[in-house]
């Protein structure tokens, strides 16, 4: 009988997470080399993703980071202008750029 | 300075990992980065791991965990897309929603889920297809992993067969879309969302609420992912709210753009050549992780050394790793774990290595599956703009003293 009730007690009691508060994500500061169109990133990179998400990217190409940037306004919808993708593709390539144009 | 020359001090800054930065003549595929430490943050219910980005998070697992067969739960790698991860689930109210061509929606709350369908549990490695990116030359694009965007763990939880089927399919039903809760900073920017067809899933595709008997941890998707063994971990939906069931491909970002490669026999192209034609990234191919020893370990000269890994593939099994500790001239058979764990977990390997000799020793790991595929030479893989599905034979290299 005992058993019984214990059972029908776990079965109403609900269900207990491991963590049952919320998460806390910590907020890491990234290094980030400053310069000429490091306006533009704060503005319109760091809304989305941190500046990690940026230069452990690699070197990259002029045309890979205009590509990113690209995809940022086609895909994911980033409000940005084309002076705002010239400004962030031009700090993008002369701080995290492999020199290479394509 | 190569890259592959893991004597150099790792350049990593306030828990940053080091920019990928390579010497290395274009189009040669190299081994993947290894010299990152981890960070000094840990995350929610993780231990300290190799950190990319904390927004979305994006952690990788060191090389020194791949020993077991099982990754544990505070080591498993992380990989987000959207900033916005909820961050409180309450289990109580949780409820996944099946919807679309269904004759019956459902709202299935978690204790339904646990207690009116049937529980399964199996093992199964998870691995991004981008693991080991770092090893293309030139860099491709994305985050330029090490060799531990992957994992191996339990998981608990229910057949989306046996849901489905409660909710019964409508006659024209032909594709499943599941749907993930993480949020874009922008209203318009579109949902991580998966779409599969009706035929790709079987029995074995489940929706799992436990990882290696716990929770699973809310960077690994709490309270619910999909599990799809056997394929690369872009379609293992995390935070999992709701399954449409529809009759036609909807065109989505993370199907029709992300994680795809060239759609031909080679799956590679050029950097100045692309291929027009691409094909989503699917399943994994065969690979194996040397755990022990790491690059730059010493070893004692005459000293037993025990080499350890895994190897695993997309589900037709493993049927040898062979080991070199001759940078590649001889290889000799390692022994296998028994294979309890089915043919989705990874097999442990370990290979006896009696160091004669002072000096560097490079150690080599190949797996090779019953199909009879084997991993390539690193050099020998081709690129791709994604730097997806590497699984260039492992190196370490160690110094006898």
């Amino acid at each position: 009988m005992k058993k019984l009730i214990l059972i029908a007690a776990i079965l109403t009691s609900g269900l207990f997470a491991q963590v049952d508060e919320k998460v806390e994500v910590p907020y890491v500061a990234f290094p980030i080399k400053m310069g000429q169109g490091f306006d533009a990133i704060q503005i319109h990179c760091l809304m989305c993703h941190s500046f990690g998400y940026i230069t452990n990217q690699g070197r990259q190409s002029k045309k890979f980071w205009r590509g990113k940037v690209d995809k940022m306004i086609v895909h994911f919808k980033a409000p940005m202008d084309e002076a705002a993708a010239k400004a962030t593709t031009a700090y993008l390539f002369e701080h995290y750029g492999n020199g290479k144009l394509k | 300075m190569e890259r592959r020359d893991f004597f150099k001090k790792a350049a990593v800054v306030a828990g940053a990992a080091a920019v990928g930065t390579s010497t290395s003549e274009a189009g040669t595929t190299v081994q993947p980065i290894d010299n990152r430490k981890v960070s000094p943050v840990a995350f929610p219910e993780k231990r300290p791991l190799i950190m990319y980005s904390d927004r979305p998070p994006l952690l990788e697992t060191p090389r020194d965990v791949f020993t077991s067969v099982l990754t544990p739960n505070d080591q498993f790698f992380v990989r987000w897309h959207m900033p916005d991860i909820p961050t409180y689930i309450d289990p109580d109210k949780f409820t996944i929603s099946v919807n679309g061509l269904v004759k019956k929606e459902l709202m299935i709350s978690l204790t339904d889920l646990k207690t009116k369908f049937e529980q399964v549990e199996f093992t199964a490695v998870l691995q991004c297809g981008g693991n080991s990116r770092s090893a293309f030359t030139p860099i491709a694009g994305g985050i330029q992993w090490g060799s531990g965007a992957m994992g191996c763990a339990r998981w608990k939880g229910v057949r989306l067969k046996d849901i489905l089927d409660k909710a019964g399919l409508q006659k024209d039903a032909k594709w499943i879309g599941f749907n993930g809760s993480e949020k874009a900073a922008y209203y318009e920017t579109p949902n991580f969302i998966r779409e599969l067809e009706l035929t790709e899933l079987d029995d074995n595709v489940i929706l799992a609420y436990e990882m290696n008997g716990e929770d699973l941890p809310y960077l690994n998707g709490y309270p619910l992912r999909l599990i799809l063994p056997g394929y690369y971990s872009d379609s293992w939906v995390k935070m999992l709210s709701n399954i449409t069931v529809t009759n036609e491909y909807k065109h989505l970002f993370f199907m029709d753009v992300a994680y795809r490669v060239p759609d031909n026999e080679t799956e590679s192209e050029t950097p100045e050549k692309k291929f027009p034609k691409t094909k989503p990234i699917k399943k994994m191919n065969v690979k194996s992780i040397i755990g022990y020893p790491l690059n730059g370990d010493k070893l004692s000269l005459k000293s037993h050394t025990v080499v350890r890994g895994v190897a695993f593939d997309d589900g037709h099994g493993i049927e040898a790793v062979m080991v070199s500790t001759d940078a590649g001239k001889t290889w000799g058979k390692a022994l296998l774990d028994d294979g309890s764990l089915g043919r989705y977990a990874y097999r442990a390997f370990r290979f006896s290595f009696k160091p004669n000799d002072l000096g560097k020793v490079v150690i080599m790991a190949k797996a090779i599956n019953k199909l009879g595929e084997e991993q390539p030479l690193s050099k020998d893989i081709l690129w791709n703009h994604g730097g997806y599905k590497y699984n260039g034979i492992d190196e370490v290299t160690v110094e006898v003293v």
